[in-house]
């Protein structure tokens, strides 16, 4: 019989939740973009820097400038994913210059690393040498290896996110894949 | 073959080689994005920075439309000031020293007629007063250049010939009225009327009535208001000039005169012969005359000082005729003066800003270039 009354019994407060806006365009692109390069831009980075910690900082810095600038992002200039890239760059390269040690990095490397365990010893050894090897290449060359190897780009992306024509870059690439095969 | 295999094993390595973020740093990130990446604490939690995060956050169309908008307003806002800060009259020295007030024209027509001071319409004698004193003020010249100034004590010793000219605006039917209205008000200034024509009729423009009198100076102000209060004031022009250097010359001319008379009289009791005091009397004849003459000038200045000659017409044409109301060449001539007021304030916000804006420009640009420039070697 209480129910037809149809009002609520024992209630002494009602929740009110806000609202959420509804996320824009630009947000779910954004968190979209995060998603599906948020290791990408890290290894990247890190195979620039080769230090760990300053590539944790900048790429939380990068995808900062992202997320800020979300909104002026014109797809008619560019693939979001280079455009991410590009941003990411600027903050690996002010890294680069603030420190001073672009050179000194090439002697720290991050973890890529020692051998693992489930690895015969050639495996190890080759590892070690080819970690070496991208020491001892200069900056520009690491990032272009750290772009094509480690993050995945294609060359067309390469070329967006250096500002150079995709032959260009192509050339580039092949130019550091035989210099790192050199050493 | 053995190349494309190298190739191969070298792509392996350096995929193997690949970093992968910790996963206590993805966790990290994973939630501050959730968070919509708030400001870490040490990036520069100033104010500044937190503008300079909501500016860089816009796109160019939002920062375009609030840009436009406010220069609008600012040059909606400094155009009003200034509009509203010009002199709501303008002044003419004429050569003669007479101030003259012009009460026509656009902006200054619109402030007159929305002014408390002048409900009729025109400009009445409270509100041209000060203006005129304050322009002699700021010109420089005598206080007593202005007609309708308060004679200063410096200008109770002077001579001044004052004159007036005042335009009346009224309905064809209200003509005769207003005429015999003049006509009272000349009477009790105890003035004198040399000339009147008063043309009655029913049609616009037939309709009118002109008055050339004689008004005592100490009463001129009173009269000018009373006349002021008959009808809509559509023009008022007043006038004044200093006479008193004539009227002291031709003073001392006649007593000169006088005493040339005296001496000649004198010499006439003491002539002997018949010759001399003909000789004499021929002189004091000249004489007489000339004095005659001073006497004369010294009587028609003291006139000119003592009665101030006043012209008023009035036009059956009503308000429409001289432009008392506000219309439409009025309301052409107000927005033609804002639009040239809003002009010169855009002119001179843009000389202001355009250099600061382009040195701004260049600093950036510099900036830019440098950075680029830093960039490129920190790669090497």
């Amino acid at each position: 019989m209480d129910r037809l009354f149809g009002r609520s019994r024992g209630v002494s407060e009602t929740l009110v939740a806000p609202a959420q806006e509804a996320p824009s365009e630009a947000d779910l692109a954004f968190d979209r973009l995060y998603r599906e390069c948020r290791d990408d831009l890290y290894s990247y980075v890190a195979g620039l820097l080769r230090d760990r910690v300053a590539a944790e900082d900048v790429t939380a810095t990068a995808f900062e400038r992202a997320y800020r600038k979300r909104a002026r992002f014109d797809p008619r200039r560019g693939e979001r994913r280079a455009w991410l890239f590009g941003i990411a760059r600027n903050a690996a390269l002010d890294e680069l210059r603030r420190r001073g040690r672009s050179a000194s990095l090439a002697a720290e490397p991050c973890d890529v690393d020692g051998a693992r365990p489930d690895e015969g010893a050639l495996e190890s050894e080759r590892r070690l040498a080819v970690s070496a090897a991208l020491g001892t290449l200069a900056p520009g060359e690491r990032e272009l290896i750290a772009l094509k190897f480690f993050a995945g780009l294609s060359n067309a992306e390469i070329a967006a996110v250096i500002g150079v024509s995709e032959s260009n870059a192509g050339t580039r690439l092949h130019r550091a894949v035989t210099k790192l095969r050199e050493a | 073959m053995e190349s494309s295999r190298k190739d191969d094993r070298l792509s392996a390595t350096l995929e193997a080689l690949r970093p992968v973020p910790a996963p206590a740093f993805a966790a990290g990130l994973d939630e501050r994005a959730a968070a919509g990446f708030p400001r870490r604490e040490g990036a520069g939690g100033s104010p500044w920075a937190a503008f300079a995060d909501r500016m860089r956050s816009l796109s160019p169309r939002q920062v375009l439309l609030p840009s436009v908008a406010t220069a609008f307003v600012a040059v909606v806002v400094a155009t009003a000031l200034v509009a509203t800060n010009q002199p709501g009259t303008r002044l003419n020295i004429d050569t003669s020293g007479a101030a003259k007030q012009d009460t026509g024209g656009s902006t200054s027509g619109l402030l007159n007629k929305f002014s408390p001071s002048a409900p009729s319409g025109g400009v009445s004698e409270s509100s041209a007063q000060p203006e005129a004193a304050e322009a002699e003020a700021r010109l420089g010249h005598a206080p007593n250049l202005g007609a309708g100034a308060a004679p200063t004590s410096a200008a109770a010793h002077r001579d001044v010939e004052r004159s007036a000219q005042v335009v009346l605006g009224a309905e064809p039917g209200a003509v005769a009225g207003d005429a015999s209205q003049v006509f009272e008000a000349v009477h009790a200034a105890r003035g004198i009327v040399l000339r009147s024509s008063v043309n009655e009729g029913s049609e616009e423009g037939a309709a009118g009535a002109s008055f050339e009198l004689l008004i005592p100076s100490a009463q001129l102000d009173d009269a000018l208001g009373a006349i002021s209060e008959i009808d809509e004031v559509l023009s008022r022009r007043d006038g004044s000039a200093d006479i008193t250097a004539p009227t002291i010359g031709a003073t001392e001319r006649l007593r000169d005169s006088q005493a040339r008379i005296d001496s000649l009289l004198n010499e006439l009791a003491v002539a002997d012969t018949v010759i001399e005091r003909e000789a004499v009397e021929a002189k004091l004849r000249l004489e007489r005359r000339r004095a005659s003459i001073w006497r004369a000038q010294v009587a028609t200045l003291h006139q000119r000082a003592s009665m101030s000659h006043v012209s008023v017409r009035i036009e059956g044409g009503g308000s429409g005729s001289g432009g008392g109301s506000w219309g439409i060449g009025d309301a052409a001539g107000d927005a033609g003066h804002i639009l040239a007021v809003a002009a010169g304030v855009t002119l001179v916000g843009l000389a202001i800003l355009a250099p600061v804006a382009l040195l701004v420009l260049l600093v950036l640009l510099a900036r830019r270039t440098w950075v680029r420039l830093e960039r490129r070697r920190a790669l090497g």
